[in-house]
Parts: C-alpha cells; sequence; structure tokens
C-alpha cells in the first residue's frame, strides 16, 4: 500500500516537472502574439465540398475560431501551420466542432473544391477544420481584414489568428506553434 | 579452502550461465540478420526514395516525427521531399530556409557564401563541418548539428531505427549525386521537339524567341570570356544570370518528328542517343502529346512549356510542365459555370460529342469536373467521323425532356447545328461551344445562335496588368468584360505561340539563376515550382508550385455580340469557383 503511495507521489512529481519544463519553454516564446481587433468582409467563399458559405457568418461564432492561410502544394510552413491544426484536434477530444478551424487558401486558382479535400485527407482533418477558396478578389479581401495581404503566395508567412467567443477579439501569432504552444493560446481564449 | 572452492564454482556457473544468456538473448537477432533476404543497392535506393518522398519506412508504416518540439507529425502529412524537394536542393519559403539535404552537400562543410560567391581571401568561417554518417543520424534524430548547435525546431526530430537509417542515409547520399545528362564544364545542352506538321510560321514562333535568347546569353557570356585578364572572368560571373554560365555555351537542337506517331518514340531515343540533353524547351504540335509526355518520364527529362491542346493530364507524372490542361480545360469550366447556375436543372443537360480527339478531350474535362462537383453524368451522345447532326438529331435530344443546356463538342460544323437548335421549339437556355475547336469560323455564328450560345474562351482579355513593388510582381486579373474578337489572341494563332514561349524564356532566367549551377534535372523544376505567378497576354497568368503540372487555370465562359464585327462578352471570372 505505501509502496503504491510512493509510486503515486513519484509519478506526480515526474508530471509536475515535465509540466514546469514546458511552462519554462513556453514563457520563451518563439513566435510574436498580439491581440487586436478586426472587420471581415462580407464574402462568400467556398469549402472543400463546393458549399459557398458567407465568411462574416463564419466568423460570427461563439466558438474559438482559428484562421490561417495556406496552399495545397506549399512546402515548408503551411504543413506545419497544419499539423498544428491535426494536432490540436487530437488533443481536444471526441467533439472536434467545439473549434472552428478555418483555412483559407492563398493559391485560389489551383485550390479547387478536389485539391482542398485531397489536402484534408492526408492531414486526416475531422469535422470542425474546413479549407476554402473563393475568387482571387475575396481571397485578397479577407487576406487584406487580417492585415495579412501578399501579393504573392510565396511570399508568404506563417500566421494563425484565434478569436476569442468572449469578447470577439483576435489573438494574431506571427511565427510556428508547438503543440503545447497552440493549447496554452487556446486557454487564453477560453477554451477549457 | 573448499568454501572458496564452491565460491568459485558459483561464480563460474553464474559467468557460464550470463554468457549462455547474453548468447541466447543475442541469438534471434543473430540470426534474424543471418536470415534476412539481401537488399540490393538498387533496392536500397527504391526504398530509400519511398521514405524520403512519400514518407514511409521499409516496414511499410508511416515515419512518424516531431516538428516544433511536441508536435507530432506523420510521414502521410509531410515528409523529407515537403521542404527539401526532390533534388535535395532545399527550398526558401515563408521565411524558412531550408539547406540542401544531398550527400554531396552533407559530406562537406558548409560554407557562408558572400552574395553567392565564395571568397578567396578572408572567407567567413564554416556554418558546420561536413556530417558523417554518425553525427548525420543524430542530426535526423534529434536535431544536433555537427558544428555543436541545433537545427532549427522546424526541421523534423524523426524517429528512425538503425535499418531506416541504413536505407535512408545511401539514399541522401545518392541524391543529386553527378550533374544530369546534357552538362558540361562547356555546355548546357537542350532541346526542342516539333511535329513535321506544324507550319513554318508557327514553327517560328515558337522557337524564334528561345533562339533569340539563347544568341543574346552566349555572346554576352563570349564577351566576357575574351583573354582581358582576371577582370573579364569577374564582370562575367557577376553580369550574366549564373555565374556558372560564364564558361558554359547554351544549346538548342530541334528534335523533328516525322511519319507515323508510333514511330515517334523511336525517334525520340535516336536522337536523345546522338545527343543527351539536360531538358526540352517548349515545343509544338497540333496534335497530342503523350509519345513526348512518356518519353520524358521515362527517361526523367524535363519538358518546359510544350505547345498543344491535349496534354498528358496526369496527377502525379512529374516531367512535362504544360502551358494549360487545353481543351479539357474548357470542358471544366462549362461544368463550373453551370454548377454556379442555379436556374440550371442538372438533370436537363445533353452533351454532344464528336468522335475526335478534341471532343474527347472537353467531355472529360467537363465529365470530370460535373462528378467532382457531386452530379450525376448527363446524358452523353456521340457523333462518329463524319456523322452531319440533323433535325432527326436534335429531336433526339428531348427523350429527356427539352434540354436546359446543350454541350455541343464539335468544330465548324457545330454553326449549322446551333441554328437547327434556335427553333423556338428545341432552343435550350443555353448551349455551350469551344472557341479554340471552332476557330475562325466563330464569327460566322448567326445572330439568332448568340443569344444562347456560351463560348469557352482559354485566353486573356487584355495584357495583364503588373504592379512591381519592392522587387516582388503582382499579376492582376482581368478588368476587362468586353474585347473586339479581331484584336483577341486567338485569333492570330502565332502571337499565341511566341506569347507562351516569351513566359517560357522569362522562366528559363529565373531556373538557371535559382539553380547555382547546380545542373540536376529534379532541381530544374524544383526552382520553377518556386517561382511567383507570371503575366501571360495568351494566358493571362502563369502560376507554379511543387507539383502544379498546368500553368495556366482560367478559362472565360463569353458569349458574342450582335453585328458584322463581334466583342466577345466575358460572362465568368477567368477561375470559376
Amino acid at each position: 500500500m505505501i509502496t503504491r503511495r510512493l509510486n503515486l507521489y513519484v509519478i506526480l512529481i515526474v508530471i509536475l516537472t515535465l509540466c514546469s519544463i514546458n511552462l519554462a519553454d513556453s514563457a520563451d516564446l518563439k513566435y510574436k502574439r498580439s491581440v487586436v481587433s478586426y472587420s471581415m468582409p462580407d464574402v462568400v467563399l467556398v469549402n472543400q465540398d463546393g458549399a459557398k458559405v458567407r465568411f462574416k457568418d463564419l466568423m460570427r461564432s461563439n466558438k474559438p475560431v482559428v484562421v490561417d492561410f495556406i496552399f495545397g502544394t506549399c512546402t515548408t510552413i503551411c504543413p506545419v501551420l497544419s499539423a498544428g491544426f491535426a494536432n490540436i484536434q487530437n488533443r481536444i477530444g471526441a467533439d472536434t466542432g467545439k473549434v472552428r478551424l478555418v483555412s483559407i487558401s492563398i493559391d485560389p486558382e489551383n485550390d479547387t473544391p478536389k485539391v482542398m479535400r485531397e489536402y484534408l485527407k492526408r492531414y486526416r482533418a475531422k469535422p470542425g477544420w474546413d479549407f476554402f477558396t473563393g475568387s482571387r478578389r475575396d481571397i485578397d479581401s479577407v487576406m487584406r481584414a487580417f492585415d495579412a495581404y501578399v501579393p504573392n503566395k510565396m511570399s508568404h508567412y506563417p500566421l494563425t489568428l484565434i478569436r476569442s467567443p468572449v469578447d470577439g477579439k483576435w489573438v494574431r501569432i506571427f511565427g510556428l506553434m508547438g503543440s503545447s504552444e497552440f493549447l496554452i493560446e487556446f486557454q487564453k481564449v477560453g477554451m477549457k | 579452502m573448499s568454501g572458496w572452492n564452491r565460491r568459485y564454482q558459483f561464480i563460474t556457473a553464474a559467468l557460464l550461465c550470463a554468457s549462455f544468456f547474453q548468447l541466447y538473448a543475442r541469438l534471434p537477432s543473430a540470426c534474424a540478420e543471418s536470415i534476412k533476404p539481401p537488399v540490393s543497392p538498387q533496392e536500397i535506393i527504391r526504398l530509400g526514395e519511398r521514405l524520403y518522398r512519400d514518407g514511409i519506412l521499409p516496414s511499410g508504416e508511416p515515419l512518424m516525427a516531431l516538428v516544433k518540439g511536441d508536435l507530432p507529425v506523420s510521414g502521410t502529412a509531410f515528409s523529407c521531399v515537403s521542404c527539401h524537394l526532390r533534388s535535395g536542393f532545399g527550398s526558401v519559403e515563408g521565411g524558412v530556409f531550408t539547406p540542401p539535404t544531398n550527400g554531396t552537400m552533407l559530406y562537406q562543410p558548409f560554407r557562408l557564401l558572400f552574395k553567392g560567391l565564395e571568397q578567396k581571401y578572408f572567407p567567413y568561417p564554416d556554418r558546420r563541418p561536413a556530417y558523417t554518417d554518425a553525427s548525420l543520424a543524430e542530426a535526423l534524430r534529434r536535431g544536433d548539428n555537427p558544428a555543436g548547435g541545433h537545427l532549427n525546431d522546424v526541421m523534423p526530430r524523426y524517429q528512425l531505427e538503425d535499418g531506416d537509417m541504413a536505407i535512408l542515409i545511401p539514399y541522401l547520399k545518392s541524391l543529386s549525386a553527378q550533374y544530369s545528362p546534357g552538362v558540361s564544364t562547356t555546355t548546357l545542352r537542350f532541346a526542342t521537339v516539333i511535329t513535321d506538321e506544324v507550319s513554318p510560321e508557327d514553327r517560328e514562333a515558337m522557337l524564334a524567341p528561345i533562339e533569340q535568347y539563347m544568341n543574346i546569353k552566349n555572346s554576352q557570356a563570349q564577351a566576357y570570356r575574351k583573354p582581358m585578364g582576371g577582370k573579364s572572368r569577374q564582370m562575367a560571373e557577376n553580369m550574366l544570370v549564373s555565374k556558372e554560365l560564364a564558361t558554359r555555351t547554351l544549346t538548342l537542337s530541334r528534335w523533328v518528328l516525322k511519319g507515323p506517331q508510333r514511330t515517334w518514340a523511336g525517334q525520340l531515343r535516336e536522337y536523345y542517343r546522338k545527343e543527351p540533353v539536360f531538358a526540352l524547351l517548349g515545343g509544338i504540335t497540333y496534335g497530342d502529346w503523350s509519345v513526348v509526355h512518356q518519353f520524358s518520364e521515362e527517361n526523367r527529362i524535363p519538358c518546359l512549356l510544350p505547345q498543344t491542346d491535349v496534354p498528358v493530364l496526369s496527377a502525379t507524372d512529374w516531367y512535362t510542365l504544360y502551358p494549360s490542361k487545353g481543351f479539357y480545360q474548357e470542358g471544366e469550366a462549362a461544368a463550373r459555370y453551370l454548377g454556379i447556375r442555379d436556374d440550371v436543372s442538372p438533370d436537363r443537360i445533353v452533351q454532344i460529342v464528336r468522335d475526335s480527339r478534341e471532343g474527347r478531350a472537353l467531355a472529360a474535362g467537363f465529365d470530370q469536373t460535373w462528378e467532382d462537383l457531386g452530379h450525376r453524368a448527363v446524358l452523353t451522345m456521340k457523333l462518329s467521323s463524319g456523322q452531319r447532326i440533323t433535325s432527326d438529331f436534335i429531336r433526339q435530344l428531348s427523350v429527356i425532356g427539352k434540354p436546359a443546356a446543350v454541350l455541343l463538342w464539335d468544330g465548324p460544323e457545330t454553326l449549322p447545328a446551333l441554328d437547327l437548335l434556335s427553333t423556338p421549339s428545341a432552343t435550350p437556355e443555353l448551349a455551350f461551344i469551344s472557341a479554340r475547336y471552332l476557330g475562325k469560323s466563330l464569327q460566322s455564328m448567326s445572330e439568332r445562335s448568340r443569344l444562347f450560345t456560351y463560348i469557352t474562351y482559354p485566353f486573356s482579355f487584355a495584357q495583364t496588368v503588373i504592379r512591381t513593388s519592392m522587387g516582388s510582381t503582382t499579376v492582376e486579373d482581368d478588368s476587362k468584360w468586353r474585347v473586339s474578337l479581331a484584336n483577341s489572341p486567338f485569333n492570330n494563332s502565332a502571337t499565341g505561340i511566341s506569347s507562351v514561349t516569351k513566359s517560357l524564356t522569362q522562366l528559363l532566367t529565373m531556373a538557371l539563376m535559382d539553380m547555382r549551377g547546380n545542373y540536376y534535372r529534379d532541381n530544374f523544376f524544383d526552382v520553377i515550382s518556386m517561382v511567383p505567378d507570371q503575366p501571360s497576354s495568351a494566358y493571362a497568368r502563369l502560376s507554379f508550385g511543387p507539383g502544379q503540372r498546368y500553368a495556366s487555370k482560367g478559362c472565360y465562359i463569353v458569349q458574342l455580340s450582335p453585328g458584322t464585327e463581334p466583342d466577345l462578352i466575358r460572362k465568368s471570372p477567368w477561375v470559376i469557383h
């Protein structure tokens, strides 16, 4: 009995130590973080199933919303951003729909619903994560609304935007996050 | 004494037991190794390529890794090739620099260059020493680099067993290990493939811009090569698109394919045997490109922007980058346009398809896209070669009720058929035809037919606006909604052809610059995949990306205005969503 309790203490100490390491790491952020207000453009985008969605309505949600800008044939940063989305879906439990993950194509001419479906499949995306394309003009206006406009897909940069359902403000994260860092940012916007 | 003996016996027995257990413990793995089938060097490279490109371990399981410290990723999502690309020369994207990972570069110190040039005097210290097999394995598993630091945490830390490492490392050593054929210290050889039926005007339109380009580049290099002392060489290295071209001449051979198509593969093999080239530039045919496409795939020879209206359509083939999907792309646009027209019933669409290369390609583009949009296949009626569209044929269309839309994939024969359709009882809400398939006869379409006929038009309306700011070029979409048919690039085939070749020479400049003398065929297409969108007066916008093999993605849907000199009136955006 005493041995078992001792074991539990040892395990607890190990967990606490690991947690403290994680927290120490997260204190030393490798990404830039700011809190900003944005107003959304009234445009209609098309998702991976070919369904038309009014972007403004999509963003006005009582769930946390996460937005990133990617494209289907991107080499370096989109795979890491998308691995982050896939991982957050795995970590939030069975109800993946309680967080809305939104990837917006910055190569709308190539990213057709079919290309986007295949992309999501590669990352084993679950319900709650949608990929959107649209006319170049509409995509540009979405990029501009988030102060994320790039004239060319090859000159893009890693950006994740998290909307708090509490006050509707956006956490703007410039840089790539690890799994725990992403989760901590989620907790900060009120995600339990 | 007897106690000592007993102790001695005990120790001996213990040692024997221990060695037995040690032997026993080793036995399975030793046996396993001895019964493992020997892996041939070719098999190692095949498995290594699968690991590098598809992220699949020799066991068949996906490669697993951690990125950004604690973010798990599977090889099915991304693998080495995602960032280091096929050639292994890496990429610069989204502010992340991915260094080369081919053996030649890994197994030598990483030198810092100044403006791409090595410093003879006071060189910078090496960024890292040469890797060894052991230090490379450490870097792949734990991200420790041999200079004592850590690799950027965007580089995944891979879970690789010794056996996997024994597959991956030889593959990296074999990757871009020696220059591709067609490259020597004095020349960089290219060829262009022309099929014999192409008119002299169209050949000239395709060839002239490439030949002019090569003459300029070669005469620049030649001027610098004159013995004027060390300064001229330095000047050449700084002024040319790449310092490696100061000593190399670009050559372009014409590979003309004659006679029946079944003999073309043999002709290509013979041309290649006589003169191995680094890549195929441009090229032109009035027919399909499948034989040359296959030749490029089999020999891993890149072919850049061949001009054909019937390219091979494949999501996985690698070695041909086409200007567009040709006729297929027009069929695709018709399906997408119908997809956004809520007023057209999907069950009342008929497709009439001439049994020709063009007709089949248009129908294939429509059918595939229509299915991808989630619709059932439409009723398709075939027209055999020479068969005319009669009133009886038109009456058969009503088996599905009065058609809402009729797609007429035929050549100039389409115009009388449209007239038959324009009787009040038969007129559909929309009819679709292909501008390219009809050719110049388009302008003689009757006024009545113009009212309900929509035309797939895969060309730009106007010179695309380009905005340059701080070195980056922005290609803007056409803002024109109306253009005179007489002024369209489609009306003069030579103008359209030479416009594509001009885009090719722009791409070639960028590729020669970005390859930095690493003349490996996979690197040629790797660097092109990183090129920003390019304007094209014929195809509006050409865009690229790893694995993207059809540069122009759009096609307008237009109508003809009334009058003897009609305008084209745009009914859709360049890319329809």
